[in-house]
């Protein structure tokens, strides 16, 4: 027993190591924290500037930035700077939820796959080739533009601004989940080789507990990059749905939606179509930043990169 | 008497390959191997890689299904088992393998790894989890602080040690602990060989060793079969088979491990030639091709098992003499 | 070669189908089809109307039927008429889809050239500011919102600077400078949003191959680094490169279509909108059809790019 132990640390301890020693990572976190924590402070400078967000005054359009109004007003008369907070929590939050969701869904399919093999792995990597090789976009709009009430839901719900929301969370779910469902996939095949999960199973392990305990936990390093990085993409979906017109309805704002009639605004009030896309610029550089970083951080072969 | 293990006329077949377009090839890794462990015993089953000794391993543990043949735990047939009494008889067979860098989930620290078995089977309360993990490290030669710390800080050797300390947590009857030296240098081999005799002495377990080195084993095994090509071609005590080895491959596994003190050997009787591909098995005695004794009826008989002395048994038409 | 090509095109067939079937039902839910329209405009319709509509326009029969109906249609060559436009949506199609595959084209070839040398440049800088520039550029391109990248350029070039027109095709009688003229900001758009990802991946695909013994081993013979880089080494890291490139040919449409409304370009993109927009449901249909079977067919470019740069891999995608 001459062999030294080192001082206990886990592997999660080491990789935020390596994510705090790289910078553009850290500021990619510190932006995409501050971003969510001043959108969220919305109502609060609300209150403190004595401005709204969603009533509209139509004497005072265009107003260029002064008084309460530290960007202006737009062309309702609404303040620019707290209206593009309330639109955050929008655009971030949907953000976050459809890359939650799509990483859910993928890492089921993909789990299920690696580990069923055969016949339903082959059934769902055709699916996945199949989502995969659809044209994106122009079907998040049709989506975006479904008829609810022909689904059956009732016209009270399609109304809600609810309705607008959760939709496009689950369109952007049911379209992005196959990255996810790739990686997870490639993981389980390769986990279910390894001896501890062998040595898992010959000690009577059940399905659910190999999944659970042994599987998912050493495959979910890809996913996390995976999910952060679709982040940034979801955040670009709903901005362009939004901006066509099948996204978040109003009285709902999102960074997306402000751009609705920008192209009207280009030529007199310009910074009201600037503000929101360089918002949304900013968030999806951050959340690139953070996922590369994290990539590296998890995988220290790529320290050399 | 039951015996605690007996497998009969076992065989395990993979299909390999096959395409869309080719077809599936079977190969017979295990062909009718019958074997028993007696409880307490220590039974070593040895052969080149690709004689199917970890696919028999492997049958045994409930990682690879039977193809046919039975296999009976304290004499009751594993197949016929209900799930619940499959569950307690996971407990009583536990394993250890080859490679402790790989039987180990890097991401669970110590304790969790070494309380997994008790976790999977419900035994005890996290309280009692916690007092038996520390009674294992102790047991298996470890500090008690290795267990909040994680597999990538220990050695090789540690590690074999932390998955023979997970096998034994759920008491067990036997071990199947296959290959659990080659991975290992040959210092920390022999810690670990004293390792399972002083666990042996310890809890009365039995053992089912499989290895491809016969030095290795003799230190620890009480009997010995040879598996060659998926069918055993030599069972004996241990003080019999090394002393007079009555199958030319035995022979031959002995001979390219010389060491001291095991009787005479004559020499140039070291293995040449590979291990046939399994896809392929030469017709009559699988060993002919590579037999120095090997006759036309070797070509095209195949030898049974038969017994050429108490409890020593082979497979060979021609078994070496010395042995009578 | 053949064989693959028919197995690969028999593949993209069944995918096809079974895309337009997927394609045909969605559509279906779409609000405001001709019947919605005319039960709205006829207050007075009693249940007993509708259902006379519904069995006139066939929305009475199950999904199955009348995709049916319209499949076998379809495979005669008669894909129906466009609702909005009153003509047959292939007339429709075409123009739309020549306008889409020039801007679409010339954004390709324009992003991969640029694409691939500033990520050889980057691979080779790698870790100096050069690196850096390139990174952060290539950063921004695959965050930006493209359609907002469009307003912006088209508020400094069109509306502030005037040098070019904020959007439209060329005119009858504009000539080769009319398109150049008009198509300058959607291709300047479309390539910023696109070299973004590609940078990134031709500089990791170069790096890949930079860090394998052959490249050490030529380098130290003392092969001039230029001649190393553009003969050897990318040709090698074209391999991933061309995959990447056909695989992200769906999210080049993605970018068109947006692109293509931001300027008034009269594309596939645009004529997608337009169709899903204003209701006009087989249009939608046939052009969502036309641009699987784009996006399936670069597919197997890919494939064939992928055997005609590695001569290691035959056909049917096996190592030797």
């Amino acid at each position: 027993m001459s062999d030294v132990i080192e001082k206990s640390v886990s592997v999660w301890a080491l990789r935020w190591r390596r994510l705090a020693a790289d910078p553009a990572a850290l500021a990619g976190l510190a932006v995409l924290l501050i971003l969510i924590a001043v959108c969220y402070a919305a109502p609060l400078f609300e209150a403190w500037l004595d401005v709204s967000a969603t009533e509209t005054d139509l004497l005072s359009r265009f107003d260029p930035p002064g008084g309460g109004h530290w960007l202006g007003s737009d062309d309702a008369g609404r303040d620019e700077f707290t209206r593009l907070l309330t639109g955050g929590q929008t655009s971030l939050s949907i953000g976050l939820l459809g890359a939650l969701g799509s990483s859910l869904l993928g890492t089921i399919i993909g789990a299920i796959a690696g580990y069923a093999r055969g016949k339903t792995d082959m059934v769902l990597m055709r699916i996945t080739d199949g989502v995969i090789s659809l044209p994106t976009l122009p079907l998040l709009i049709i989506l975006a533009a479904l008829d609810l009430s022909k689904l059956g839901f009732s016209q009270d719900f399609i109304r809600s601004g609810a309705a607008g929301y959760w939709r496009i969370v689950l369109i952007v779910t049911l379209l992005g989940w196959t990255g996810v469902a790739r990686l997870v996939r490639a993981g389980t095949l390769a986990l279910a080789e390894r001896e501890f999960v062998l040595a898992a199973r010959a000690q009577g392990a059940g399905s659910w507990w190999i999944l659970t305990v042994h599987i998912l936990p050493n495959a979910v390093s890809p996913v996390i990059v995976a999910t952060t990085l679709a982040m940034g993409r979801v955040i670009l979906a709903e901005s362009a749905l939004s901006f066509l017109g099948v996204g978040i309805q109003p009285p709902q704002t999102s960074w997306g939606s402000m751009l609705t009639n920008a192209q009207e605004l280009i030529g007199t009030a310009p910074e009201l179509a600037i503000y929101p896309g360089l918002l949304i610029l900013i968030s999806v550089i951050a959340i690139n930043f953070l996922g590369d970083g994290l990539q590296a951080a998890f995988d220290p072969r790529s320290d050399a990169r | 008497m039951t015996h605690l293990i007996e497998a009969d006329n076992l065989s395990v077949r993979f299909a390999v390959g096959g395409g869309l377009f080719r077809a599936k090839r079977e190969v017979q890794a295990v062909s009718d191997v019958s074997l028993t462990l007696n409880a307490g015993e220590t039974l070593a089953l040895v052969g080149e890689s690709g004689s199917g000794k970890t696919s028999f391993a492997r049958a045994l543990l409930g990682l690879s299904p039977i193809s046919s043949g039975t296999v009976r735990f304290e004499g009751r047939d594993l197949a016929a088992m209900s799930a619940q009494d499959r569950q307690t008889m996971r407990r009583s067979v536990q394993a250890v393998f080859q490679d402790p860098f790989g039987s180990l989930d890097p991401r669970l620290p110590i304790s969790a790894i070494i309380g997994e078995p008790l976790r999977i089977h419900g035994i005890g309360t996290a309280r009692e989890r916690d007092a038996r993990v520390a009674e294992l490290l102790e047991l298996v030669g470890l500090p008690a602080t290795a267990k909040s710390r994680y597999p990538h800080q220990f050695s090789g050797g540690q590690r074999q040690r932390i998955a023979i300390a997970r096998a034994l947590a759920p008491k067990p009857r036997v071990i199947v602990a296959d290959e659990p030296l080659s991975a290992l240098d040959v210092s920390i081999q022999s810690q670990i060989l004293n390792l399972f005799v002083e666990l042996r002495e310890r809890t009365g377990i039995a053992f089912f060793l499989i290895s491809h080195d016969l030095a290795a084993v003799h230190h620890l095994a009480d009997r010995v079969a040879a598996l060659y090509l998926g069918r055993v071609v030599e069972s004996a005590p241990r003080d019999a088979l090394y002393s007079h080895p009555a199958h030319p491959y035995t022979r031959a596994l002995l001979d390219s491990v010389p060491r001291i003190g095991m009787g005479k050997r004559v020499p140039g009787h070291a293995l040449g030639g590979e291990i046939p591909s399994p896809l392929a098995p030469p017709p009559g005695c699988h060993f002919h091709p590579r037999c120095r004794f090997a006759t036309e009826r070797c070509k095209a008989e195949v030898p049974t098992l038969r017994p050429i002395a108490t409890d020593h048994l082979t497979a060979c038409h021609h078994p070496l003499l010395e042995a009578a | 070669m053949i064989r693959f090509l028919a197995t690969r095109a028999l593949g993209a067939g069944v995918t096809l189908l079974v895309k337009s079937f997927i394609i045909f039902s969605l559509i279906g839910l779409m609000p405001g089809d001709p019947l919605d329209l005319l039960i709205q405009a006829n207050p007075e319709a009693t249940p007993e109307d509708v259902a006379k509509l519904r069995a006139i326009y066939g929305v009475d029969q199950p999904i199955g039927e009348r995709y049916w109906s319209w499949l076998t249609q379809a495979l005669h060559g008669d894909f129906g008429y466009s609702r909005a436009q009153h003509r047959p949506v292939m007339e429709v199609i075409l123009p739309a889809l020549g306008n889409t595959l020039i801007l679409m084209g010339l954004a390709f070839v324009i992003s991969t050239i640029i694409a691939v040398f500033l990520g050889t440049v980057a691979a080779t800088q790698k870790g100096r500011l050069l690196d850096r520039c390139i990174n952060l550029l290539a950063y921004a391109g695959i965050s930006v919102p493209s359609f907002w990248l469009a307003l912006v350029l088209i508020y400094l070039f069109a509306v502030r600077l005037g040098w070019f027109p904020a959007g439209g095709m060329p005119q009858q009688g504009e000539g080769l400078h009319g398109w150049a003229v008009r198509l300058t900001l959607p291709l300047l758009a479309l390539v910023m949003v696109e070299i973004g990802g590609l940078t990134r991946y031709a500089r990791s695909a170069m790096l890949d191959v930079l860090g394998q013994d052959y490249i050490r081993t030529s380098r130290a013979k003392g092969i001039s680094t230029p001649r190393l880089l553009f003969r050897h080494a990318l040709r090698n890291a074209m391999i991933p490169i061309a995959t990447i490139i056909a695989l992200g040919f769906g999210y080049l449409f993605s970018g068109a279509l947006l692109i293509e409304n931001m300027f008034a370009w009269r594309g596939m993109g645009r004529l997608i909108l337009e169709a899903i927009m204003g209701n006009d449901y087989n249009l939608a249909l046939v052009c969502l059809l036309f641009t699987t079977a784009m996006i399936l067919v670069a597919n197997i470019l890919a494939d064939l790019a992928y055997t005609w740069l590695d001569p290691r891999i035959s056909l049917g995608g096996r190592r030797r």
